[in-house]
């Protein structure tokens, strides 16, 4: 028992460290091979015009764009709802809500987001508004799911201690409930960066052009290019989101 | 022409392709299966091997899905094949995940008892342990399989079969008047699709959890 006293922080610390730098050791790892096999790749001008260093970071460019900027709306639209959606008065809505969340989930993405540039044009905006549409989802079930497991014996000490409905939430409820919102944005996230790759086909030029050009052109290296690109952009937003998380976790919890 | 009669007179062809969806759906999901609960076990009875089965398993999840199909190209060509390696590999966290929750929850005094009357470990596995833990790993099968109905609409951006070519014909002819009712029948078609794999597993569930924890 003794030794297992001993030995256990230490391989807790080596896990933790194997956690955090785990995953930018492999991702540096990925990103040099893919380097090399591409520089002992000779380029036809096919390849050329989309494998270049300023064409890619474009397109890395407008993949995080595209995933961020959906991911903000979908934050500014979907926690309000789901903290109204708890209120007292409000709370027959979310049932209701989850289980037309439930339903939704069946919808495949790119049908979606296919319907909705259909509806409202093709370009950057309306992939923002599909982007959004099927990623609102996590967030507001994690919102909801979040602030209903507050204990409600500290809902009403703190009502209790003479705050109001609206100090309650700001600084009791929300703050209880950050971990789960935040797990539910992390989520969002990464949804929107994997369906990102879709907005190639709906005229806005992300990492999806890459693995679709060397699709349709048959050309090996622009493919592999292109979808080590984007798994690795997902895994390193992934990541820095996990960090995030931890950090913005109120202490205590 | 409207969308009633658009179905109307493309019955055939998108009932045959909703086939093609449900039976690639089936085949990845059942390997994902076979191949989830033995990784699942694996990290069940081994602390050191669980860390990194459930964050590969996480790790793939990540991965975006059109990059994911397109890795396989090289290795395996268009078409079916490569679809059903990347579903399988998608459908596999909540296999895993819940195969190792499914097996932990099983009540240790349960299996001294089992132990005490002799059963070896090979029984005592399939006959209490898996058993028990049946219903949590077939809720995982489900998440897994409507996670994979989604997904599979992608498939047909590498040749893959089902009804994700509708959406796709649909998307390659945007602006012409065809385009709603392709994209409109592909969707809804993948969503009846999902709900019937959902009724299905409900049906399934009742069938086959044991008498005793039902």
């Amino acid at each position: 028992m003794a030794v297992d006293v001993m030995a256990a922080p230490v391989e807790h610390s080596r896990r933790r460290v194997l956690r955090w730098l785990g995953m930018p050791l492999l991702l540096a790892v990925v990103g040099i091979s893919l380097y090399a096999y591409v520089s002992t790749q000779e380029l036809d001008t096919i390849e050329r015009r989309v494998l270049n260093a300023p064409g890619l970071t474009d397109r890395v460019i407008e993949h995080l764009q595209l995933a961020g900027l959906s991911t903000l709306v979908v934050i500014a639209i979907a926690v309000p709802l789901g903290i109204l959606a708890t209120r007292r008065g409000a709370r027959f809505v979310a049932p209701v809500v989850l289980i037309l969340g439930n339903l939704g989930q069946a919808i495949p993405s790119l049908g979606l987001i296919t319907l909705v540039v259909l509806l409202a044009g093709v370009g950057f905006k309306s992939i923002v508004f599909g982007l959004v549409a099927y990623s609102a989802l996590p967030i507001l079930r994690n919102t909801m799911v979040g602030l209903q497991q507050v204990d409600q014996t500290l809902v009403k000490s703190a009502r209790g201690m003479g705050m109001s409905a609206w100090q309650t939430l700001t600084r009791v409820e929300l703050p209880l409930a950050v971990p789960v919102i935040l797990a539910g944005v992390r989520t969002a996230l990464i949804i929107n960066i994997g369906t990102a790759t879709l907005s190639t086909f709906f005229g806005v030029q992300a990492l999806g052009y890459v693995i679709f050009q060397g699709i349709q052109l048959d050309r090996t290296p622009v493919l592999i290019v292109g979808a080590v690109m984007a798994s690795g952009l997902a895994l390193l937003v992934d990541y820095l989101a996990g960090v995030v998380e931890e950090l913005l976790t109120p202490r205590g919890l | 022409m409207d969308f009633y009669e658009y179905l109307v007179d493309n019955a055939e062809p998108l009932s045959q392709e909703a086939l093609d969806h449900i039976v690639v759906v089936g085949i990845s999901v059942g390997i994902a299966l076979v191949l989830g609960c033995a990784l699942g076990v694996l990290a069940h009875r081994s602390p050191r091997l669980r860390p990194p089965i459930l964050a590969v398993s996480a790790t793939l999840l990540t991965i975006p899905s059109l990059a994911l199909f397109a890795m396989f190209i090289p290795l395996l060509g268009l078409g079916t094949p490569p679809a059903v390696v990347a579903l399988v590999l998608y459908a596999l966290l909540p296999i895993v995940r819940n195969t190792v929750v499914g097996l932990g929850s099983v009540d240790q005094s349960v299996l001294r008892a089992a132990r005490g009357m002799g059963m070896g470990s090979w029984r005592r596995f399939l006959r209490i342990e898996l058993p028990l833990a049946w219903p949590v790993v077939l809720t995982g099968v489900r998440v897994s399989t409507q996670v994979v109905v989604g997904i599979a609409a992608i498939a047909a951006l590498v040749n893959g079969p089902g009804l994700g070519n509708e959406i796709f014909r649909g998307l390659r002819s945007l602006g012409s008047p065809f385009a709603l009712n392709l994209v409109l029948g592909g969707t809804l078609g993948i969503v009846v699709v999902a709900l019937l794999f959902d009724a299905f597993f409900i049906a399934l569930r009742r069938l086959t959890t044991a008498r005793g924890i039902r």
